[in-house]
């Protein structure tokens, strides 16, 4: 059990960490216009850091969701049920629908991401470097989903789960 | 097998509504399950599947997506600035000292920052936090209160540049380019711009009649002046820094003097500094602002990717060939055509909110309408009414529900549908007519350069391209 609990402190690491992505992504396509219309240069630069910044934002965010529970979820009959019965239906969804499909994109991805990741893919307009952390944050996504997963099958539920 | 599709689809409202499970996992399970169904079965095969990480990847390099997470830090940073007060406090002083001007300002409040909010849920609660208090406190009843503030956080929705709009926007663009590829039209693909054009007559018809209807229902009122509260200079200043930047930012994407992306970027980066300088976003609410904005957009953005697979296992199936079928089996005219269609949309708003909609019955339902009905922009106005309307549908509208939840003393359910009873009837009146009367969504479009009809193509001739372009090649670069 304790490389579980490594495993949750990792994850609540990297979704903390992830969360200040916030700001320079507001500061980097709040810039775009200003840079567009009147510096006359580098928009199309603070643009593709801002597609990398977003990328790796909402890779991180899917997982921050399901620990935060802000998941879009109807409470119309499940508020009669038990913490028990709740953890159950969290554990069945973890196994049944995110552990496989998670797993399925990454290993289904694998030749996308490789080749990018291999070859340094650059931006197709700009040809700014870097836009192979984009193809690489479809694995992030997917190694979080699954660690979320773990946790979510084999540890119990956490005060306020419920 | 083409029929499984609409049946998984059923089966995620069901189990929305039985399991209380995010709609995110449920819309993976039934994915899985019917890639599993059409694997045994020979309708799918592996090397299809494995085009779902390209459109993952189109996702997360989606420019237009880059709206969700500023929408959402600036409905939160809004939530925990002193806008709203000062705009309300400013909008009562300002109106003529009648009973209905709380009422009033409510409705211009929620018109005028719903659309920076991000989401109806977010507006609900701003309001509810900020202006229910002081509606109670100057004696409007908890029925007319919650009704307002309830109808006010959904005019967000229909105001550009609301999330759902730009979200809408996106899903109608991919859906009119199907239509117009399969029925070889020489229409010019709609694209964001023109939604949210589209969008303004009914926003104005039914932000007029609210606005009417807000002064009949208070008119007869009795309100304490006493605890209204005057602005402080300070106040007045806010309240009029924000109506100027908030009506640049609108009329700047209105006029596609800048992306609505900017504009949301613009927005937060003003949001955020004024928050920094003013000491409100001290280290520790800025943590918790950051932290709820990737929790919140994890939660739309993980609904999209669930809808991206769902809908791509249910074209696998054959279902939007199906649902092409039957649309294009309906009687009657366009107007027949769309209403069943918009009924169908109001029938899955009881069990799925607004962005489930957009993201998984959009992409099913709306190419074969558009694919039968030519004027994307219309249909995109009627179904955008028709999400707005989604939100206040009795009896567990999302609105409905949230004001309920958020009100300290909520007033019985009866009293509260009494009093949401005349907006909704308003409600309806705009989408009938803008059903009637497609030529309100064209207002101000050069006519030359929109809907240009080909000849008319046949229905198997329909099917054949639809069957040809669909089911997404094995190899999917996106570059």
């Amino acid at each position: 059990m304790a490389w579980l609990h490594r495993l949750d402190r990792l994850t609540g690491q990297i979704i903390a960490a992830a969360r200040w992505l916030a700001l320079p992504l507001i500061l980097l396509l709040f810039l775009q216009w200003p840079l567009r219309d009147l510096v006359g240069c580098c928009s199309r630069e603070a643009n593709d850091l801002g597609q990398i910044i977003f990328a790796l934002f909402v890779a991180v965010s899917v997982t921050a969701a399901t620990r935060a529970g802000t998941q879009l979820a109807s409470d119309a009959l499940a508020h009669r049920f038990s913490a028990h019965t709740r953890h159950r239906l969290r554990q069945a969804a973890a196994t049944l629908a995110v552990l496989p499909w998670a797993s399925f994109i990454f290993i289904a991805s694998k030749p996308i991401v490789l080749a990018s990741l291999l070859g340094l893919e650059a931006f197709p307009d700009s040809y700014n470097p870097g836009y192979f952390i984009i193809k690489a944050t479809l694995w992030l996504l997917a190694l979080l989903m699954i660690a979320q997963a773990f946790l979510d099958i084999f540890l119990p539920p956490r005060q306020g789960d419920a | 097998m083409e029929w499984s599709g609409l049946a998984l689809l059923i089966l995620v409202g069901a189990g929305i509504v039985t399991t209380g499970l995010p709609a995110t996992f449920l819309l993976i399970a039934a994915a899985i399950l019917g890639a599993l169904l059409g694997l045994v079965t020979d309708k799918i095969s592996l090397s299809i599947l494995s085009a779902l990480p390209s459109r993952l990847i189109n996702l997360l390099e989606n420019d237009l997506l880059q709206a969700l997470p500023l929408y959402v830090t600036m409905g939160l940073l809004l939530g925990r600035l002193p806008v709203a007060d000062a705009l309300y406090r400013t909008s009562n002083a300002l109106l003529p000292k009648r009973a209905s001007a709380p009422l009033v300002s409510t409705v211009l409040l929620g018109a005028l920052l719903g659309p920076m909010n991000g989401s109806v849920g977010a507006s609900v609660l701003g309001l509810s936090h900020v202006i229910a208090p002081r509606l109670t406190a100057q004696g409007v009843s908890a029925a007319r209160r919650d009704a307002m503030i309830a109808v006010a956080a959904t005019l967000g929705v229909l105001v550009p540049p609301s999330l759902v709009l730009i979200l809408l926007g996106d899903a109608m663009l991919s859906a009119h380019t199907l239509a117009v590829t399969a029925t070889g039209r020489s229409d010019r693909v709609i694209n964001t711009q023109d939604v949210f054009h589209a969008a303004l007559a009914p926003a104005g018809i039914f932000l007029l009649l609210c606005l009417a209807l807000a002064w009949y229902v208070g008119r007869n009122q009795t309100i304490s002046e006493a605890v209204s509260g005057r602005p402080s200079p300070q106040q007045i200043m806010l309240a009029v820094v924000c109506v100027v930047a908030l009506v640049g930012l609108l009329g700047g994407v209105v006029t596609g003097y800048f992306y609505a992306v900017e504009a949301a970027a613009m927005g937060a980066f003003a949001l955020l500094s004024s928050g920094l300088m003013t000491g409100h976003l001290r280290a520790s609410v800025l943590r918790e602002v950051l932290h709820d904005a990737l929790a919140v957009t994890g939660a739309l953005f993980s609904l999209l990717i669930a809808a991206t697979t769902f809908t791509l296992v249910a074209r696998l199936l054959g279902t939007d060939a199906l649902v092409n079928n039957l649309v294009a089996g309906i009687p009657g005219g366009d107007v027949a055509a769309v209403a069943v269609v918009l009924g169908v949309l109001g029938i899955c708003a009881f069990v799925l909110d607004a962005f489930e909609i957009i993201f998984v019955v959009v992409p099913i339902i709306i190419p074969p309408l558009l694919i039968r009905v030519a004027d994307a922009r219309w249909v995109a106005a009627l179904v955008l009414l028709t999400l707005q309307a989604s939100y206040l549908l009795p009896p567990f509208g999302y609105a409905l529900m949230m004001v309920r939840g958020a009100a300290k003393a909520p007033a019985p359910f009866g009293d509260f549908l009494r009093a949401l009873c005349p907006f909704l009837i308003a409600q309806w009146v705009s989408l009938l007519v803008i059903l009637m009367a497609p030529r309100l969504v064209h207002l101000g479009e050069d006519t030359t350069a929109s809907n240009r009809t080909g000849a008319p193509v046949s229905a198997q001739e329909i099917d054949r391209r639809l069957n040809k372009m669909l089911p997404p090649p094995p190899e999917i670069e996106p570059k």
